[in-house]
């Protein structure tokens, strides 16, 4: 890797400056877990490094309207945010399994969003709290979900002049329930072979009325099985209506082949987990009515 | 390539020196410096080997540029020992055999040091999950289990036991 230049901006203005005038040249580094590993490999051979920890990007901020994640914000802020355990604990579970201690106090929310990962851990959960990234070039801002953020494997819209600066969720609906689960080769240190996030929102008759399942590492991107979701959105929540979403998931994954896991192995996983993360999270929601 | 100069506290000291910008903070640490203490292992942040402090936490050296250090503050295995005394969690190392060869016993200390630091009453469950990013290739995980909880044993000791020593 050949870096000739690295600033660090005094705010974010002054780095949005800089990206409008150099574009892709210009990088942006959080944690640098994984950008580092990927300029060495000269995958990405950024010529300047803009170090964003002057820009007060590392905050989260949880309030009725739902949590305010700044881009900087490291997987162990998250872990150790009350917050997240009560309100996003599917975020949370995504985080207790994420690499180790020190990659997780380094690596970062917006880092593992831009990095474009199909297998990125935090994605999934994300996306199933319906997430919302905020991309900020100079002079502008906008918002869109992150489900339409990413293209492909390491490719999303955003912007040569634009830097991803945060992540916005909603509040979580009272009577709703989500679980995270990643299958790898080990507990640590490993990247998923596949993981994902369900999420059941329920009425008062106990009828599903939001359902959300959302697939890492098999596809080029993380995906919603939208028809999967179909399956459960107004039907209650029988082992039936459940095994037939897990079902139809399976049939909405699209993974391939690599160093990881087979493409059979991935497909018959994808049924096997989301039925798990279904029943889980039916689990937590009657858990839930009974207590409450 | 631009050579910048880095201001950082090691050890409790103030040092500069010069690093390229896409250098490393393990190399900073074990070239420029000379504390070759920390290991350069797998240089792709799995195998733990770099471990070391930066401000108050343990993060892997070989995966901070220098230039992100700038600023901060670093912990190394050489700044572990006060006044020539082995911290507890080093001395229990060497009693309870949590190491062999010892090449990842310098950031597996660090990993160590940091949980006992922040937890003096850690589980069987919380040094394993402290060590998570910290491979052991010849001895195992046992002996490291007992001496963090040795060590921590002796913290707790010592704090419950006043302040007149």
């Amino acid at each position: 890797m050949s870096v000739s230049e690295f600033i660090t901006p005094a705010s974010l203005d002054d780095a949005l400056s800089i990206k409008k005038e150099r574009g892709t040249e210009a990088r942006v580094i959080a944690g640098g877990t994984d950008l580092i590993l990927r300029m060495r490999d000269n995958v990405l051979s950024p010529s300047l490094l803009l170090d964003l920890r002057r820009t007060s990007l590392d905050r989260i901020d949880c309030s009725d309207n739902g949590l305010k994640l700044g881009a900087l914000v490291s997987l162990s802020q998250l872990l150790e945010s009350c917050d997240i355990e009560q309100k996003y604990p599917a975020l949370r579970a995504a985080c207790c399994e994420f690499a180790g201690p020190p990659v997780r106090n380094r690596a970062t929310v917006g880092g593992n969003v831009v990095n474009a990962s199909p297998a990125a851990d935090l994605v999934p959960p994300l996306i199933a709290y319906d997430a919302d990234v905020v991309l900020r070039s100079l002079g502008a801002e906008r918002v869109l979900p992150l489900v339409e953020f990413f293209t492909g494997p390491g490719q999303s819209v955003i912007e040569p002049d634009e830097i991803l600066t945060g992540i916005r969720l909603p509040p979580p609906p009272a009577q709703s329930a989500a679980t995270f689960i990643k299958l790898g080769q080990r507990r640590s240190m490993a990247i998923s072979q596949v993981n994902l996030a369900t999420r059941l929102a329920v009425d008062e008759r106990s009828v599903i009325s939001e359902a959300r399942i959302v697939l890492g590492a098999v596809a080029p991107v993380p995906m919603r099985a939208i028809a999967a979701e179909a399956i459960l959105t107004d039907d209650e929540l029988s082992d039936e209506t459940l095994c037939a979403a897990a079902s139809k998931a399976r049939e909405e994954a699209m993974p391939i082949s690599d160093v990881r896991a087979s493409r059979a192995y991935r497909l018959e996983m994808t049924e096997v987990l989301v039925r798990r993360a279904l029943f889980a999270t039916r689990a937590r929601l009657s858990g839930k009515t009974t207590d409450g | 390539m631009a050579e910048m100069d880095i201001k950082l506290e090691v050890n409790g000291r103030q040092q500069q020196a010069s690093a390229q910008s896409d250098q490393t903070l393990l190399y900073l640490l074990r070239d420029k410096l000379g504390l070759t203490g920390t290991k350069d292992g797998c240089a792709s942040g799995d195998c733990g080997a770099c471990v070391v402090m930066l401000d108050g936490k343990p993060v892997n050296s070989c995966l901070v540029l220098a230039p992100q250090a700038e600023g901060s503050s670093v912990v190394t295995i050489e700044g572990l020992a006060k006044d020539g005394e082995l911290h507890p969690v080093q001395r229990y190392f060497g009693e309870s055999w949590a190491f062999q060869c010892g090449f990842c016993s310098p950031g597996m200390l660090i990993s160590c040091y940091a949980l006992i630091e922040s937890n003096d009453n850690p589980t069987r469950e919380e040094i394993l999950a402290a060590i998570a990013g910290n491979y052991c290739r010849c001895t195992g995980y046992q002996g490291v289990v007992k001496a963090v909880q040795q060590a921590a044993a002796e913290l707790r000791a010592a704090r419950e036991g006043g302040t007149g020593a």
